[in-house]
């Protein structure tokens, strides 16, 4: 156990003292990080001149903005990211002859490709937690704005927006935590297939493309099967089903995030659940897949 | 399961194939406890191979190692505990020091002290650089801190990979010092591949030749070396070169041979023949101005038994 826990912090150090990975973390965290620039300072100039009927639905619409552009963001440009770090911490070191040198030590070669699978899903999770953070730090000023309790003071509810079905509270932490989580999980399904992929290439950039291009084309393929050729033959419907990118997809819509931000939907909801469920499937299937072509490679030079 | 001990490495019918070429058949060796051992072999006779299978690079899928009494694969990581083992070209995290890189990679046998991490670099020369980064290393000083990772946890099996690879001829003396020291101090049995012969018969006491995936030769040196032809230079003046080349065809039928060296013949003969022949050859009356023996090789063996024309040995 204290080697494993020695091999994942390993993985980790390496991780983060690559310069990518930096980038990755202020790219993927960008939408929080502007807004909430944009939010002190709209503090400061509400803070002094106060706020009306209008501001006040403007910044209800803002914040529910910026959940959902983060979380949509997040997963467009995510998969670029994590096909790098996951590129680096496989490809790179079959390349560099880290890996030759990982081996050599009693560690086992699951230890290894769980230890570096921990480490990037660790690296994920401080990825997500920072963008959470800035996100939590610009409802912190949202609530201040309306009065610090985070929801809206009923003297300033304007009647129309009060007839509307939209609830009276801005974002509230748990939908966010639970917005973070999807997060997290979908991008994990995307970790399993890259380091499937890594195995197989020694240079990160060359397996960064071969696999986007895999996922795109399987997404692709998703998208005319079910909305076209599924009209002709419900063979098709079936075999898009399968397309463990659909799962990204759902994971990540519009109206997924914001029922999850209006409070409609939760991690418990049964579509939620389901589509969760199977992210964590696949994820587990990439792993097992890895794990045994992983046992069985050769280390050559 | 604890099988065997009394050799510190024991291969039985390793085979190994690269797509449909054949690099490892039925390979057969042993390695003793407590010797320095020389994995030997021209290139492409499958060391590089299965020295990778003994480290682990490749996995085990058609034959039996036995490594400090431990079966492979199942008793690897128990076997591994008490191995270091120093790669060609070792790779470590260029952006860390020295120190730190041993740290880390120490750290995944057992965690592993400053002072002992400072000793290992100060036995193999490396002391002032022990805070440099290695991406600014030499490929000998990579070299050398390859080998300080091997020793870090004082092991009972050293097993290395051309050690010598890179290095300059002081670089090959100061390695070769630092393995007897190694040897000596720590009590550790090395084995160790490189086709440098003349650098195995100073250092190694027991050597394993391989050739096109087989073992063809294997034993103490010492063993080798006694078994061999004795060759000896004869000087003799020009004008007693036919005469004496008629005294030497009378001990032809004893498997006697001869060629002319610069200022006299090289005899290649058995064992307590020289005497004879000298006596001979005084009697006849060469002019034997001197007999010099030469040193046996185990450059003469490998080339004996790695040539194409060499009797390919049973295992």
């Amino acid at each position: 156990m204290q080697r494993m826990i020695v091999l994942i912090l390993f993985e980790l150090k390496k991780i983060l003292t690559r310069k990518k990975a930096l980038l990755f973390l202020i790219a993927l965290n960008v939408i929080p990080l502007v807004a909430s620039i944009a939010l002190i300072i709209a503090y400061l100039k509400f803070k002094s001149f106060g706020f009306g009927e209008v501001q006040f639905s403007m910044l209800y619409e803002i914040v529910q903005a910026l959940f959902t552009g983060h979380i949509k963001l997040f997963s467009y440009i995510a998969p670029f990211f994590l096909a790098l770090v996951v590129g680096d911490s496989f490809s790179t070191e079959f390349n560099k002859g880290y890996m030759k040198m990982l081996l050599i030590t009693p560690v086992r070669r699951w230890q290894v490709i769980s230890a570096k699978t921990i480490a990037v899903m660790l690296f994920l999770l401080l990825a997500v937690t920072i963008g959470g953070i800035f996100l939590q730090a610009d409802l912190f000023v949202a609530r201040a704005i309306t009065q610090n309790s985070g929801a809206i003071p009923q003297q300033m509810l304007p009647d129309s927006l009060g007839n509307l079905d939209k609830p009276t509270h801005l974002v509230s932490s748990l939908a966010a935590l639970q917005l973070l989580f999807m997060t997290f999980a979908g991008n994990l399904m995307l970790v399993g297939f890259f380091i499937l992929f890594s195995l197989f290439f020694e240079s990160a950039i060359i397996m960064s493309f071969t696999s986007l291009s895999v996922l795109m084309g399987l997404h692709t393929f998703y998208i005319i099967a079910s909305n076209f050729l599924g009209k002709i033959d419900v063979w098709y419907t079936d075999l898009a089903a399968w397309v463990f990118s659909r799962h990204l997809s759902d994971l990540f819509s519009v109206s997924r995030i914001e029922g999850i931000l209006e409070g409609k939907l939760s991690l418990f909801s049964s579509e939620v659940l389901s589509t969760l469920g199977s992210s964590f499937g696949w994820a587990a299937l990439f792993y097992l897949l890895a794990l045994a072509v992983f046992s069985r490679k050769q280390i050559l030079h | 399961m604890k099988v065997e001990a009394e050799s510190a490495i024991r291969v039985d019918n390793l085979n190994k194939s690269f797509g449909r070429k054949v690099v490892l058949k039925d390979l057969c060796f042993k390695v003793p406890m407590n010797s320095i051992s020389g994995f030997l072999g021209p290139n492409g006779a499958g060391k590089t191979t299965t020295l990778r299978i003994l480290m682990g690079l490749i996995p085990l899928l058609d034959g039996k190692i036995v490594m400090l009494g431990e079966n492979l694969p199942a008793g690897r990581t128990r076997a591994v505990e008490q191995i270091g083992a120093v790669v060609e070209n070792p790779a470590f995290i260029e952006t860390m020091t020295a120190v730190e890189n041993l740290k880390w990679f120490g750290a995944l046998y057992k965690p592993v002290t400053l002072e002992r991490i400072l000793e290992s670099i100060e036995m193999v020369g490396l002391k002032d650089a022990a805070y440099q980064r290695f991406g600014s290393f030499s490929s000998g000083m990579k070299q050398r801190l390859g080998v300080a990772f091997g020793i870090l946890q004082k092991p009972k099996l050293l097993i290395l990979d051309e050690p010598t690879s890179g290095m300059d001829p002081a670089g090959r003396v100061a390695m070769r010092e630092i393995l007897q020291r190694i040897h000596e101090h720590e009590k550790t049995t090395i084995f160790l591949s490189s086709h440098l012969l003349d650098e195995v018969q100073r250092l190694c006491d027991y050597v394993v030749i391989l050739d096109r995936g087989r073992t063809v030769q294997e034993g103490y040196v010492s063993e080798i070396l006694a078994g061999h032809l004795e060759s000896w230079e004869i000087r003799i003046p020009d004008e007693n070169l036919a005469q004496a080349v008629e005294v030497l065809k009378t001990f032809s039928e004893e498997g006697l041979e001869w060629s002319n060296c610069p200022r006299g013949l090289t005899l290649t003969m058995g064992q307590n023949m020289s005497d004879r022949i000298n006596e001979a050859l005084v009697k006849a009356g060469v002019k034997v101005e001197a007999l010099i023996p030469k040193e046996a090789s185990l450059e003469d063996t490998f080339i004996r038994l790695t040539s194409d024309e060499a009797p390919k040995g049973e295992n």
